[in-house]
């Protein structure tokens, strides 16, 4: 069945040079970009300090991403992240699309195998192996603690405090500690989370699902993420809970705090206005498809060859929008621009306006292509885009231009192309390290340097299985 | 204090250490610290949002008078939030405006004008740092960008935000939070495959902004830690939303990279896992509503994807079947498989409610979440408890539920203090504070135009 397959050349397409990017402008107009190249080109970040050079965080989290995206932030910003497995790895590790094995990403040495899902949050993190089920295990946990300025777990609600190793008891041995849960709804509460509730439980919870997709008379249903959203959108928030708490400490306290971030607070924060719209006159935010409820236009519809995104709220982009489009269909932009009833911004957004709008601009935008569209619009210098897909994406020419996504040559994997950090910036700048370890690959550095156990000690916990 | 919360039950001390009711008891983190925020939208305002949910004095600059863009967004231009401001009584702020801007001290300013941008350079060398989303050297022509600013304050954390970024071949592009999902790849995983129906989805929120400001929010406060701990230096950031979208979808990038996939949308069910995916039920739970919105079918989401879950949820919908021909995770979770298993799962669902599904799976402790909308959700006693819904007694606009913040601290919790305020409101408050500047002078720069 184990296919082997040829490392793509990656790009296809040469990366444009700055000599092309920059190509006939004058150097009045180009010296700002020049100088943000030269203060946050990423090929630069090794020269340049880490921010959290000194914060040490325990990655305790398995069989979610919304723990491991949430210490990736901290990875990429220079904290010292070890990732602490049940001995055999987190689960996530075996996940592949369709279960199919032959995509996952080999380690060179061991031939052990982990799925991109995992791989993508692994990076320049750490990895060692230890059994919290076995009491040993949790004793040995507790002087990892010792050493540690943030630990993240999204053990069941309340298991760990059980075990005593929850934040009560922690903070008995290290009162800096920054201890933070993660978890889908809540480790208290009536809907608190049960054992083995993952992402999408928080997306459907919190009316993000019930909002995505089309309305029913568009033949759409309720749809939820293509990706684990919400645990990224949540994993973020705990970043920032654990981070001002780090801050807190050092300015303010000198202690640590209990922190809980979940999946569902993170997509209800930034659920736009639903929940003051239902407090307003008790609307419940219906579906809207590719459409936005509060902006016209504003929209991704159907062209020639695909969908394209079309961005114009305000009067000087709304005309120069039907200006374009009247360069090939003037009876279209006549429609419209003659229409009394659609010249204030606030006047088009009932629903009969938008479908009016859309209606018309779809028929200029059959007889276009994504890239006809696209250039036509901006040239009125219009926001607009095509719907891409992950291989147009990887080759779109300004994305590869700025490094959004990045091949790691890594020691174990291999070449693997990753989207980046995002975290651009002149004197502290996020970057990846290496793309992710092998399970338990540092207990041995992690467990000698951090507790100072021996080769003797770690071989007879490991014959236990704790380590 | 440590022997009393040592003898609750878990349940107990979390909800006493993370009462929402005991927050304006308890310190705020960023205390002390002052941020400008020159923005307008989403992703920039909600990044210095943000912070002021932490205790940040947050001054929001908009254009004087109307405001910016964002107040005058609102789905189907029906609900707003009443006086616009002091000058337009008769308009209100629409609530895509809400959610972005809590907490903040409202100053009107035009930037276009040379004394509204010493207003700003007044300001900037009173702040820790500038939060600014305008097109990439706009604020650099205005003389009051990073290179100039940090020439008065060497201590500023300058975080940009935008589109594309202002260097690299599509600088000049304009982006909005849509463009960013569906020219960054988000769209092109979210939805039904072809087969059933479906075209690539937007995600429902404006996530790009809403969440890119989150990313930068961290790596501000990432930045500070670095100032007031190690170097003492201020720093430049550059957010671009497009980029937000290569890093969530991380992984499509490496299957690419290494084998030439291309990820593709697929639906409401799982690529990782199986059974894990949401099922149509066949009836509405509100048949007799007159919202639309009611009369739909339900949906729920289905969890049962080890081995044993799996088999005995097969046995339950009588499709022992299945349970033998899937009796494995590699088995069940390819493709063809998910396409027999969730119409099986929907078929016995077709004559049930949610709650109906819902009711028997807890029963026999199958995991499960009902796909909730805005009304449901705002109706759950776990969320207001818990602070992650709020009703706000807003001082301009009254009692407006609100979203919390996105996480708990123990100690120095996040909060929301009042949802949004007029155009210019603080004009007053923030010009004399922190630019002493005297009645006469207000009076004069209102007269021009400048606040």
């Amino acid at each position: 069945m184990a296919k082997s397959y040829p490392v793509l050349a990656w790009p296809a397409v040469p990366t444009p040079t700055p000599d092309e990017v920059y190509k006939g402008e004058s150097d009045k107009a180009k010296e700002y970009a020049l100088w943000l190249e030269e203060n946050l080109r990423q090929s630069k970040n090794f020269e340049k300090p880490e921010a959290l050079t000194n914060i040490r965080v325990l990655d305790c989290t398995s069989t979610m991403i919304i723990g491991h995206w949430c210490s990736s932030l901290f990875a990429e910003l220079g904290a010292e992240v070890i990732m602490v497995e049940p001995p055999g790895g987190d689960p996530l590790r075996k996940l592949t699309p369709f279960g199919r094995r032959e995509y996952m990403f080999k380690d060179s040495a061991t031939g052990e195998e982990v799925g991109a899902r995992f791989l993508a949050e692994a990076r320049s993190k750490q990895s060692i192996t230890l059994d919290l089920t076995k009491a040993e295990g949790r004793e040995i946990l507790k002087e990892l603690v010792a050493h540690a300025d943030v630990i993240v777990e999204n053990a069941p609600p309340g298991q760990w405090d059980e075990w005593g190793i929850g934040y009560r008891q922690l903070s008995e041995i290290n009162p800096r500690l920054v201890y933070c849960w993660v978890g889908q709804l809540g480790q208290w509460g009536p809907l608190k989370d049960k054992p083995g509730n993952l992402d999408p439980t928080a997306q459907a919870a919190c009316g993000f699902v019930h909002g995505t997709g089309a309305p029913v008379a568009f033949g759409g249903t309720p749809t939820r993420s293509g990706w684990w959203m919400a645990d990224q959108v949540g994993g973020t928030g705990a970043a920032i809970g654990i981070m001002s708490a780090l801050y807190y400490r050092e300015q303010v306290s000198g202690r640590g705090q209990f922190v809980e971030a979940t999946a569902a607070a993170g997509v209800m924060r930034i659920l736009d206005y639903n929940w003051a719209w239902y407090g307003v006159d008790g609307s419940i935010r219906p579906r809207y498809g590719n459409w936005d409820l509060a902006i016209n236009i504003y929209a991704v519809n159907p062209c020639k060859d695909g969908q394209i995104m079309v961005g114009g709220g305000h009067d000087r982009l709304w005309y120069r929008i039907w200006r374009t489009v009247g360069k090939d269909r003037p009876d279209v932009e006549q429609h419209i621009v003659e229409d009394p009833n659609m010249r204030e911004v606030t006047a088009r957004l009932p629903h009969y306006r938008q479908v009016e709008t859309y209606t018309s601009l779809c028929e200029w935008m059959k007889d276009n292509t994504r890239s006809e569209a696209e250039t036509k619009l901006q040239a009125e210098e219009v926001a607009s885009g095509g719907v891409s897909f992950i291989d147009e994406v990887c080759e779109f020419p300004h994305y590869k231009y700025r490094g959004h996504m990045e091949v790691i040559d890594d020691v174990h994997y291999g070449k693997v192309l990753i989207g980046s950090s995002a975290f651009i910036g002149q004197r502290t700048p996020g970057r990846v390290k290496w793309i992710g370890r092998p399970t338990g690959y540092d207990s041995e550095d992690v467990y000698r340097r951090l507790i100072g156990l021996t080769k003797a000690e770690m071989d007879s916990l490991k014959a236990k299985g704790v380590i | 204090m440590a022997t009393v919360t040592a003898k609750m039950t878990f349940e107990e001390y979390c909800r006493s250490v993370f009462d929402p009711k005991k927050v304006f008891s308890k310190p705020e983190p960023l205390k002390g610290t002052r941020f400008l925020s020159c923005t307008q939208y989403i992703l920039g305002p909600s990044c210095a949002n943000y912070l002021a949910e932490l205790g940040a004095e947050v001054i929001k600059i908009e254009l004087p008078r109307r405001g910016e863009p964002m107040r005058h967004t609102t789905p189907f231009n029906e609900p707003k939030l009443y006086p616009l401001s002091k000058w337009m009584p008769e308009m209100g702020t629409g609530l895509g405006f809400f959610g972005a801007n809590h907490n903040e001290y409202f100053l009107a300013v035009d930037f276009h004008k040379p004394e509204g941008q010493e207003i700003v350079r007044m300001l900037a060398a009173k702040c820790d740092g500038v939060v600014e989303n305008y097109r990439a050297g706009t604020f650099d022509r205005w003389g009051i960008s990073y290179r100039q600013l940090s020439q008065i304050n060497p201590r500023l954390i300058y975080q940009w935000l935008g589109g594309f970024g202002g260097w690299g071949p599509g600088r000049k592009r304009a982006s909005y939070d849509i463009l960013g999902q569906a020219q960054g790849g988000c769209f092109s995983v979210t939805g039904w495959p072809l087969d059933k129906g479906g075209l690539p989805s937007k995600q429902t929120i404006w996530i790009m902004d809403y969440w890119g400001g989150m990313m930068a929010a961290f790596q501000i406060l990432a930045c500070m830690y670095w100032r007031d701990n190690i170097s003492g230096l201020g720093n430049f950031m550059e957010y671009s939303q497009v980029q937000g979208a290569q890093r969530h979808l991380s992984d499509c990038i490496a299957l690419y990279g290494r084998y030439g996939l291309v990820p593709q949308r697929w639906g409401n069910w799982d690529a990782l896992l199986c059974v894990h995916g949401i099922i149509k039920c066949g009836k509405s739970s509100y048949p007799n509503s007159k919202n639309p919105q009611e009369l739909e079918e339900g949906f729920i989401l289905v969890s049962a994807y080890t081995d044993a879950d799996f088999a005995k949820l097969m046995r339950l919908i009588r499709r022992e079947d299945l349970e033998k021909k899937y009796a494995t995770r590699d088995e069940r979770i390819k493709a063809e498989s998910q396409y027999e298993i969730y119409p099986a799962l929907e078929e016995w669902a077709k004559d049930k409610t949610k709650e109906q599904v819902r009711d028997i799976l807890n029963r026999e402790g199958f995991n499960n979440q009902p796909v909730w909308n805005s009304k449901e959700v705002s109706n759950q006693e776990h969320f207001h408890l818990r602070g992650e819904l709020e009703w706000l007694d807003d001082p301009h606009f009254g009692e407006v539920q609100s979203q919390g913040p996105a996480f708990h601290l123990s100690e120095s919790p996040a909060r929301h203090k009042w949802a949004l305020k007029p155009v210019g409101a603080d004009n007053e408050f923030i010009l004399g504070k922190l630019c002493g500047f005297s009645k006469t002078k207000m009076a004069e720069l209102e007269a021009d135009g400048v606040i």
